[in-house]
C-alpha cells in the first residue's frame, strides 16, 4: 500500500473501543463555565447546539470549536448566568433540537402525502420517470 | 423553535423545498447529515480474475465504486464489516456482484456497462433480522433497477478477444469514508437571496445589479426598500433546499433518514452527558488515583478527601468505599 500509515477513516468518526464519549472540564477561573469536549462529532453537531444555546436567555456564552482538522474532536464552552448549569443548558438545547426534528418529520410527512396525493399515482415513485429531466439529454 | 416546510417539486430523485422556523445552525447540520451521514452500498473491494482490457485494475476498481448501488432502508437493512461478527464478509454485511464480458464481435468494440453486474444471490440461507429489512433489488446497480429510465453507466469498452471477470463486494459506508457512499449528487442550500442579512460580500466590476442577477428564490421574499436600514439583529429563518440524490435512496428516503439520524446524534450526546460520570466498563478495570481531568472539581477539596474514600492511598481506603468512583467526585462538584 502506498499510503500505510494513513489512519483508517473511521476513526474519525466511529468511537474506538473503551473511547470516552465526552469529557466535562469545569472553567476553574470563570464561574458557572464549562467546557465540553466531545469525541468523533465535529460541525454537524456543534454548530446545531452552539445556535440552539444561543437563543437560551440563561446563556451568557456559547462558542465551540474543532482544533485540529486532523483531531476528531470538538470544544465546546458554555457560560451560564447561573440559575442553571452549563450540563443543564447543554440538555434543554439538546431537548429542543429533538423536538424540532420531530415536528419537522411530522410537516415533511404531511407535505410528501400531499405530494403523492397530488401526483395521483398510489404508488407514485412506480409511475414517475426514475431520474428528473436534467438527465434527459445524456 | 417552529418549524415548517413546503415541498415545491417532489421526484423520486429530487427534492425542492423551503424550510422555514429553524435557524441557520440546525439548516446547516441538516444540510451536513444529508450530504455525508446517510449510510448506502457501495462497490469496496474487487477481486480480477481476468483482466485483458485496455484499463488497469485499479482504474476499473475506481469506476465500479462509484456506481449507485439501490440502498433502501440501507442503515437498518445492513450492517457495517466493522460491527459484523463474520471473518471475511458474509451476506448480513456484504453484497457480492459478479461481471463477466468477453467480446468475440469482430471488427467492432463491446461495451460494458453497469448493465453486466449480476447480484450473486444465497443471502437468504442466513436469514439474519437486516435481511427482511431490505428493500427491493437491494445491491443492484440503480440502472437495473424497476422504472429507470436513463442509461447505463459505461466501465469499459472491449475489442476482440478482451474479457474481463470480476467479482465485486459492495459494503455499507458513509460519505465521511469516501464520497461514493453519499446518496446526494448535489444539494443546493441558500438563504437571504437579497442579502439583507450581509452574510456575503459581492465582487463587482461596474455594476452590481447586473453582474449579479437575482436567484429564482428571490421570488419568495420582499425585495428591501432602497432605503431601508441595514438591521443588524436580523436572522435567516426561511432556506432553500434542493436535494438530488444518485438514485440509491430516494430523496424522500435521505430527508426522512437525515431528520432521524440529527435526532440519534442528539439523544446520544444527553445520554452521554449524563452516563459520563458513572464509570464504564474500561474505567472500573484501570481507574485512575485521581479522578480523570475531566471531572476534577475547581476549589472543593472536600471532593477527594470526603467518606466517599479519597485516601492518601487509594489502596488502603477499604473495598467498598472504593477508589474506583469517580462519580463520587462528580457529585461533590457541580451536577452532572
Amino acid at each position: 500500500m502506498a499510503s500505510s500509515n494513513l489512519p483508517d477513516r473511521q476513526t474519525l468518526y466511529v468511537l474506538q473501543d473503551g473511547e470516552r464519549p465526552l469529557e466535562i472540564i469545569e472553567d476553574t477561573k470563570i464561574p458557572n463555565a464549562a467546557t465540553f469536549r466531545i469525541y468523533k462529532q465535529d460541525h454537524t453537531l456543534a454548530n446545531m447546539i452552539r445556535t440552539q444555546l444561543l437563543e437560551d436567555k440563561n446563556v451568557i456564552f456559547a462558542g465551540y470549536k474543532v482544533p485540529h482538522p486532523l483531531e476528531p474532536y470538538f470544544l465546546l464552552k458554555v457560560q451560564t448566568n447561573g440559575s442553571l448549569t452549563p450540563t443543564d443548558v447543554v440538555n434543554t438545547a439538546c431537548a429542543s433540537i429533538i423536538a424540532t426534528v420531530s415536528q419537522l418529520e411530522k410537516r415533511f410527512e404531511e407535505q410528501f402525502r400531499d405530494k403523492e396525493f397530488d401526483l395521483g399515482a398510489v404508488d407514485a415513485s412506480a409511475q414517475q420517470p426514475f431520474y428528473s429531466d436534467a438527465y434527459a439529454d445524456f | 423553535m417552529n418549524p415548517n416546510v413546503r415541498i415545491r417539486e417532489l421526484q423520486r430523485d429530487k427534492c425542492n423545498f423551503v424550510l422555514s422556523g429553524v435557524n441557520l445552525g440546525f439548516a446547516n447540520s441538516f444540510r451536513r447529515t444529508m450530504m455525508a451521514d446517510i449510510p448506502t452500498v457501495a462497490i469496496d473491494m474487487v477481486v480480477f480474475e481476468v483482466n485483458t482490457t485496455v484499463l488497469p485494475d485499479e482504474f476499473i476498481a475506481h469506476r465500479l465504486g462509484m456506481i449507485p448501488l439501490i440502498s433502501t432502508n440501507c442503515d437498518e437493512g445492513m450492517r457495517y464489516t466493522r460491527d459484523c461478527d463474520c471473518e471475511l464478509g458474509c451476506p448480513l454485511c456484504m453484497v457480492v456482484l459478479t461481471l463477466h464480458v468477453r467480446c468475440d464481435m469482430p471488427g467492432t468494440t463491446m461495451n460494458i456497462t453497469s448493465d453486466h453486474l449480476q447480484i450473486q444471490s444465497g443471502g437468504d440461507a442466513w436469514g439474519g433480522e437486516e435481511l427482511t429489512k431490505r428493500g427491493e433489488d437491494f445491491g443492484l446497480p440503480v440502472s437495473k433497477s424497476r422504472g429507470f429510465n436513463g442509461h447505463p453507466i459505461l466501465i469499459a469498452s472491449l475489442r476482440k478477444g478482451q474479457e474481463l471477470k470480476i467479482r465485486c463486494e459492495a459494503k455499507k459506508g458513509i460519505a465521511k469514508d469516501h464520497a461514493k457512499w453519499s446518496p446526494c449528487t448535489a444539494l443546493g442550500f441558500e438563504y437571504d437571496p437579497y442579502n439583507k442579512l450581509r452574510h456575503t460580500t459581492y465582487w463587482f466590476e461596474t455594476d452590481k445589479q447586473a453582474e449579479w442577477p437575482l436567484s429564482a428564490n428571490a421570488e419568495e421574499e420582499e425585495p428591501p426598500r432602497e432605503d431601508a436600514p441595514f438591521d443588524y439583529n436580523a436572522e435567516p429563518n426561511k432556506f432553500y433546499f434542493n436535494v438530488e440524490t444518485d438514485g440509491s435512496l430516494t430523496a424522500k428516503e435521505v430527508i426522512l433518514k437525515s431528520l432521524s439520524n440529527m435526532q440519534s446524534r442528539t439523544a446520544t450526546l444527553v445520554y452521554n452527558i449524563k452516563h459520563q460520570s458513572r464509570p464504564d466498563a474500561m474505567d472500573t478495570t484501570d481507574a485512575p488515583a485521581f479522578p480523570p481531568a475531566g471531572q476534577r472539581t475547581s476549589g472543593q477539596d472536600q471532593s477527594y478527601t470526603n467518606a466517599s474514600g479519597w485516601g492518601a492511598s487509594p489502596n488502603t481506603s477499604g473495598a467498598n468505599m472504593g477508589w474506583a468512583s469517580p462519580n463520587a467526585t462528580a457529585q461533590g462538584g457541580w451536577s452532572l
